[in-house]
């Protein structure tokens, strides 16, 4: 970073630049959030006019003994956990193939393999939906054709999460894929070439050089993923609506259905505000998790 | 890097793996693009796939989508257009200006520093748009119905706001990159702020602010829930238009794989042609 010198010191002239990002903001984002939290504790009534009244923590009793809110906690977790997990390590994978010197081609990948991340994840819930449809999808037809049992993939409520956290994987492992080949390629040869003549098996490189040199950009890599992982809906929303019955149904889409097809908005709120104290949550363990790593690293 | 080494039956695999993950990357878009010139027969009689082989390709639903369906498809994709693009511009112009902000200025908050402010920006990304858009939807009615619930209007601040923190990170790690030492010849000349921000600063950083546009305009184009809960009918964007088309008529996979179609290519044209500068701005390790 630059250094700031005398003549940058105008301080209102810093602010002028500042400001109109920071009120966008708070206009936008901060007021619409201590909003939706006061909401938590009413109760928004649309009869004679608009109205909202005070609740206490009706909303929030409710939400604890509500079955489909602990179903929507435990498919988003559930979801987030096993679609990560999976896409770390395809990601991790694919950067280490590419990153080999004499990849012949490897432009060519690089482009190809970021794709999916940039397009509409409606349209990849909709690619989803026909994918893994049971009669005319492509899927259960090449499992059939190469012997395989076919899946009921998006009608049955066991594997219909299963068809979500494959498309969800389809779409994000690229994101994993960027990050991890960057960050590989800041890992000096000499560091494997070193390890080499001392002997180290491949597997000992890897675990013993690579994988810890990697750890920075794998934890920002999960980080942010898992974070963007717990909103999902729209590939939800597009491939089973939440079903069959509600087996596939995340807090999002819980929120949503509540706040606005069944018009409750405080209660929407409350659900909404439940999936921000776990997306904190998880962000601060994740956080402490690459302080700690660090400590360790390089003391 | 060389970790994998040149055995041959290693080099096989490995062009084994990246053409497997090639061709499953592949695939879906090429199902969609290929269904929306299936006739109706070969959608229902199971999964057809090569064109000319095993089935024959037809334009009817093409031009149906800009013919006969014209009013209904082509104004979400106006809206889209708009909404993106203005969103993007006034983002990138507020996160530019910000991020100048921060890397020329030192600001201190109480024991809040630029590093603070950057980080409360920046956060605001992972906030879930859910807990704000119900809220956002209720302020909308009170404050004006008419003029920011299903508008540009309010599209455009909603977007704006959402790309904000991200125009942000990336002209924060580009600003940090240039020399103060031009703009401070410019101020001992006499030139103002605002003169060497519009005529320096932007000159200089055009490449980034383009990499930055694009890539707000690919995440406003790609939005769905706030769109959804926040537009009904004039201002729907494309996501909305696919989604509601699917329910209307879910089995019609040739009209919705066209739909799906247009909604792809333009992010794929853009991705194609300016994909280096895309990544280089969102992550500034491997530089």
């Amino acid at each position: 970073m630059n250094t700031i010198s005398g003549l940058f010191s105008g301080k209102r002239e810093g602010r002028v630049f500042l400001s109109p990002a920071v009120l966008l903001l708070l206009a936008l984002t901060i007021f619409p959030f201590f909003f939706s939290l006061w909401l938590t504790f009413g109760k928004v009534s649309f009869v004679g006019g608009l109205s909202i009244h005070w609740v206490g923590f009706r909303n929030w009793a409710r939400l604890f003994s509500d079955e489909r809110f602990w179903n929507a906690s435990s498919n988003t977790l559930f979801l987030v956990a096993i679609a990560v997990g999976l896409e770390y390590v395809i990601g991790l994978g694919l950067a280490i193939l590419l990153s080999q010197s004499k990849i012949r081609g490897r432009g060519f990948f690089r482009v190809l393999f970021l794709t999916p991340m940039m397009l509409a994840p409606i349209a990849v819930g909709y690619m989803g939906r026909m994918m893994f449809n049971q009669t005319r999808g492509p899927v259960d037809h090449i499992l059939t054709h190469l012997g395989l049992p076919a899946v009921a993939w998006l009608s049955n409520t066991d594997t219909a999460i299963y068809s979500i956290i494959l498309m969800d994987v389809w779409q994000w492992t690229p994101f994993m894929f960027l990050i991890l080949l960057a960050g590989l390629e800041t890992i000096p040869p000499d560091f494997l070439e070193a390890g080499r003549v001392d002997g180290a098996s491949r597997w000992q490189l890897f675990r013993h050089v690579i994988f810890p040199l990697l750890a920075p950009a794998s934890l920002a890599a999960i980080l942010i993923r898992v974070l963007e992982a717990f909103k999902i809906i729209d590939t939800i929303y597009i491939m089973t609506g939440g079903g069959p019955g509600i087996s596939t149904e995340t807090l999002t889409l819980f929120g949503y259905s509540i706040g606005l097809t069944a018009f409750d908005l405080a209660y929407g709120s409350t659900i909404a505000f439940s999936l921000f104290i776990m997306v904190l949550v998880m962000s601060i363990v994740l956080l402490l998790m690459t302080r700690r790593f660090q400590e360790v690293t390089f003391e | 890097m060389k970790f994998l080494g040149r055995e041959r039956p290693l080099q096989i695999a490995t062009y084994a793996l990246l053409i497997s993950w090639a061709i499953l990357v592949v695939f879906p878009i090429y199902f969609t693009v290929t269904t929306s010139f299936k006739e109706k027969l070969d959608v229902f009689h199971g999964p057809k796939y090569v064109p000319w082989v095993d089935f024959k390709p037809v334009l009817k639903w093409w031009i149906r989508l800009f013919t006969v369906e014209r009013t209904e498809v082509i104004p979400p994709f106006i809206n889209s257009l708009v909404i993106a693009s203005v969103s993007s511009l006034v983002a990138m112009l507020l996160g530019t200006m910000a991020a100048y902000s921060l890397t020329r200025f030192q600001f201190k908050l109480g024991r809040f520093g630029n590093q603070d402010i950057l980080v409360w920006i920046v956060s605001q990304r992972m906030m879930p748009p859910i807990v704000t858009v119900l809220a956002l939807f209720l302020l909308f009615k009170i404050v004006s119905q008419k003029y920011l619930l299903d508008s540009w209007l309010g599209m455009i601040l909603v977007y704006s706001s959402f790309n904000v923190p991200i125009a942000v990170w990336v002209m924060r790690n580009f600003l940090s990159q240039i020399p103060v030492s031009i703009e401070e010849a410019a101020m001992v000349d006499g030139a103002s702020r605002r003169q060497i921000f519009f005529r320096i600063v932007i000159p200089m950083t055009l490449p980034s602010l383009t990499a930055t546009f694009l890539l707000c305009f690919i995440f406003a184009w790609n939005e769905f829930l706030f769109s959804l809960i926040l537009t009904f009918d004039n201002a729907r964007t494309v996501p909305i238009l696919i989604a509601s088309q699917h329910f209307q008529r879910g089995p019609q996979w040739w009209d919705i794989s066209a739909l799906s179609t247009l909604a792809i290519a333009p992010v794929i044209i853009i991705a194609l042609s300016l994909q280096r500068n895309l990544v280089k701005g969102l992550i500034p390790i491997g530089k």
